[in-house]
């Protein structure tokens, strides 16, 4: 597994380096996400007695425990040095920093598991995001050195007082949970294992006993702790702080490294060849490429992320798709008519987005010109209507028609009323900001004209703004509704009625065959609204 | 009769458009400004009718004083003054009609205006100005349809359907074929002539302002550096106008 994924990483670089672009920013790309992997991704999983007590400890944090793994962000610090060098000697610094952290890392993921004992670091994590809360209000005092009187005693407040509120007792709380981000990894005391060894041993007469009785195999005695495999530790040595490292269970952090490793040898092994592949803003792309892979790693172990299971259940799909066809049009016998359920469900949801859409208009067309800056500007009073409407705006834009159906279902009960009225006010705020948008974009030199002949204010904008924003206006409006007629569709899942309301409960029935109708009106339909509309939008700029 | 007196315009980024112009304009006289782009042509013509508000001086037009005018009182002073500007300035969606019939929206309360109700005497005078200026039978089409010269006769017969007492054209040419400048000037001539209405043009063509113009005004960096009958008009003093500001192009 560990080779597989070092040599995926230096076959991805060969295969960059055929572009012929410049391939040290890929050896720098490499340095950097390896250097940022070291201290923010866990390396492979540590557990305890329950399995909250499991936890994933970074490289940097398992530097105390096996010494030798201080190779790996040495490699990519002599691969940077080297590359800022140019030349051959980037290629070697890649080869070489690449290879002695894979031989390093390697070395400990081969070995066996071992007892480890935790010590907190406590305040480090809190510590750093106050002053990580401090660090934009530093710059800003520092960009707009006039204001630094505000800034700066502001920035400092709310610095000091984050960081009092994340030290306070519970300050752990209010953090997204990170699994032994801040402890530190200690080898246990001598002994320590061999006690553990003996105890387990000890024992296992008795549990194979208990698990006989149950009809489960019996367990050999074990050698050492690497072999209890899928166990866990006893519970009070797990409430001592102790942990079992496991270094065979990797954690997403040794396959980013191990890609970021064989990527750094790739890369070094084709600058080695052609040394001239380099241009100046190599620091500047290998610094985006590599924050571009350290944010996806994460993303990808949160979201679980795993082909397999999809291949367990293709089985379910075919069975599904079996049966859902033919579909079920209607069922005379038994009085259902399915395809009738559709059409009206269907015309339902067409007629919610008109609703939702006009009146959102209806809203947005006078608010629009408040939040407009090149009208409301010359006067103190407009202005703030403008900083008013233009705060709705943002806020209304935050939430989603589907949280505001959901919120409004409580007030006006179940049915397309609320998924209307959700769609009205979410889209106010849309309409709005593409409508003001549009006026502010307007052609200067009609108001300029219209002014120069002695037209009042409200002329102004009725003869030189309105004409010119009015096409507009419809075409947003016309996209809109588009957009409209798609959420629409899902409103009816969270009970405003419509043809996602009839797919949910056919669904929720197990009536494939005739929630399979639903889908097939819906995407006929689809394309036929943006078809239309957008031929209108066409016709009207 | 149009007084200027230490009229200046400094722009917020510190640019001295005009400095301490002061210059007096006989009723009924046809004055081409010339000068360089960038020498303050522009910004003089609209602090007459404060498009753009002066830093400092005064503007006396008829024996009002313009730069003294409430915002109401501006739009009265405005609606008699035409002004025509190198980009046309048309509504290019409303009509050739709609578009002359604006220069009568200053005549009308804001309400009617609002609603389009013009008075049938409005419509007499905007179709009396599109004849004028040769676009009879055009009236209905829309005003992104016309040929740049003709756009500009529309923005010229906007101006006069105002019924101006006094007519502001900036570059009105400039946007356009050389061919058509005669047309342009021709009209406004005319119209100066028939009603005896003062008209200042701006001109970058100094062969056109001889042509044209009675009276020549000379812009060099914000100041003014000539002034006097088209005759005065020396090699020398054309020297001095166009002089030093090369790099400014």
């Amino acid at each position: 597994m560990s080779w597989v994924l070092f040599l995926s990483g230096m076959l991805l670089a060969g295969i960059l380096g055929l572009s012929r672009g410049s391939v040290r920013r890929y050896v720098v790309a490499g340095a950097l996400g390896l250097l940022g992997a070291i201290p923010a991704f866990p390396l492979v999983h540590a557990v305890g007695y329950l399995s909250r007590e499991s936890l994933g400890p970074t490289l940097l944090a398992l530097i105390p425990f096996a010494p030798h793994l201080v190779l790996v962000p040495l490699g990519g610090v002599l691969a940077l040095g080297l590359a800022h060098w140019g030349g051959r000697a980037a290629g070697f610094g890649g080869v070489l920093g690449g290879g002695m952290g894979f031989l390093s890392l390697m070395a400990f993921l081969q070995g066996p598991g071992h007892l480890v004992a935790l010590r907190p670091l406590l305040g480090l994590m809190e510590g750093l995001v106050g002053l990580a809360l401090l660090l934009p209000f530093l710059a800003l005092a520092w960009l707009r050195r006039r204001q630094a009187w505000l800034w700066l005693p502001l920035g400092v407040a709310l610095g000091l007082g984050a960081f009092s509120w994340l030290n306070s007792p519970q300050g752990h709380t209010y953090f997204p949970r990170m699994a032994g981000y801040y402890k530190l990894v200690l080898p246990a005391e001598p002994g320590a294992e061999e006690a553990l060894v003996a105890r387990f041993n000890q024992g296992l007469e008795e549990l194979n006993q208990v698990r006989k009785e149950i009809g489960l195999p019996p367990l050999k005695p074990i050698q050492n702790l690497s072999d209890l495999k899928e166990g866990r530790l006893p519970q009070e040595v797990a409430q001592a702080g102790y942990r079992l490292l496991r270094p065979e269970a990797l954690s997403y952090g040794a396959v980013a490294l191990l890609l970021f490793l064989g990527f750094m040898v790739g890369s070094g092994l084709w600058l080695l060849r052609h040394p001239d592949l380099a241009e100046a803003s190599d620091l500047r792309s290998g610094l985006v490429l590599a924050g571009v892979a350290l944010s996806v790693f994460p993303a990808f172990d949160a979201t679980e992320f795993d082909l397999g299971k999809l291949v367990e259940g293709w089985p379910f799909l075919v069975n599904f798709l079996d049966r859902a066809w033919p579909p079920n049009l209607a069922q005379p016998q038994s009085g259902i008519y399915p395809l009738q359920s559709v059409a009206s469900e269907m015309l339902l949801t067409v007629e919610i987005a008109l609703v939702g859409t006009l009146l959102a208009a209806l809203f947005a067309l006078p608010t629009s010109f408040l939040a407009a800056r090149n009208l409301t500007f010359r006067n103190p009073v407009l202005r703030v209507f403008f900083y008013l409407m233009r705060t709705f705006y943002n806020v209304d834009r935050g939430v989603d028609t589907l949280i505001l159906a959901l919120i409004l279902v409580a007030a006006v009960g179940l049915g397309p009323f609320a998924g209307v009225l959700a769609m009205a006010i979410h889209s106010i705020a849309d309409l709005g900001k593409l409508y003001s948008e549009a006026i502010e974009n307007v052609d200067k030199g009609p108001i300029e004209a219209l002014e120069s002949v002695g037209a009042s204010g409200s002329n102004v904008l009725r003869w030189a703004i309105l004409p010119q924003v009015l096409p507009l206006f419809v075409s947003y409006t016309l996209y809109r509704f588009e957009i409209n007629f798609r959420v629409s569709i899902v409103l009816g899942l969270v009970g405003a009625g419509g043809i996602g309301f009839f797919i949910k409960g056919a669904m929720d029935a197990g009536h494939y065959d005739q929630m399979v109708i639903g889908i097939i009106a819906i995407v006929l339909v689809v394309n036929l609204i943006d078809f239309a509309s957008s031929w209108l939008r066409s016709r009207l700029v | 009769m149009i007084e200027v007196r230490n009229l200046s315009k400094i722009f917020p980024d510190g640019t001295q458009a005009l400095s301490e112009v002061s210059v007096s304009i006989p009723e009924g006289d046809f004055v081409a400004i010339i000068g360089l782009s960038g020498a303050g042509k522009s910004t003089f013509l609209r602090t007459l009718n404060r498009l753009i508000e002066p830093t400092s001086g005064q503007v006396v037009v008829k024996g009002v004083e313009v730069t003294r005018l409430s915002r109401r009182e501006l739009q009265a002073f405005r609606r008699k003054v035409g002004f025509i500007f190198q980009q046309f300035n048309l509504v290019q969606r409303l009509t050739v009609l709609e578009n002359v019939l604006h220069g009568r929206l200053g005549y009308l309360p804001a309400w009617k205006g609002l609603l389009g109700l013009y008075r049938e005497e409005d419509t007499a005078i905007a179709l009396e100005q599109i004849r004028r200026v040769g676009l009879q039978g055009k009236e209905k089409a829309r005003a992104d349809q016309l040929s740049g010269g003709q756009q500009q006769r529309v923005a010229i017969a906007r101006a006069l359907a105002q019924e101006p007492e006094l007519i502001l054209a900036d570059e009105p040419m400039a946007s356009l074929d050389p061919r058509l400048s005669d047309v342009i000037l021709g009209i406004l001539k005319e119209y100066n002539e028939e009603r005896g209405v003062t008209v200042l043009v701006n001109i970058h063509v100094l062969e056109l302002a001889r042509r044209y113009a009675r009276r020549i005004l000379a812009f060099n960096r914000g100041r003014l550096v000539f002034d006097g009958p088209v005759e005065a008009l020396t090699p020398e003093v054309e020297r001095m106008v166009y002089a030093g500001n090369l790099e400014a192009l």
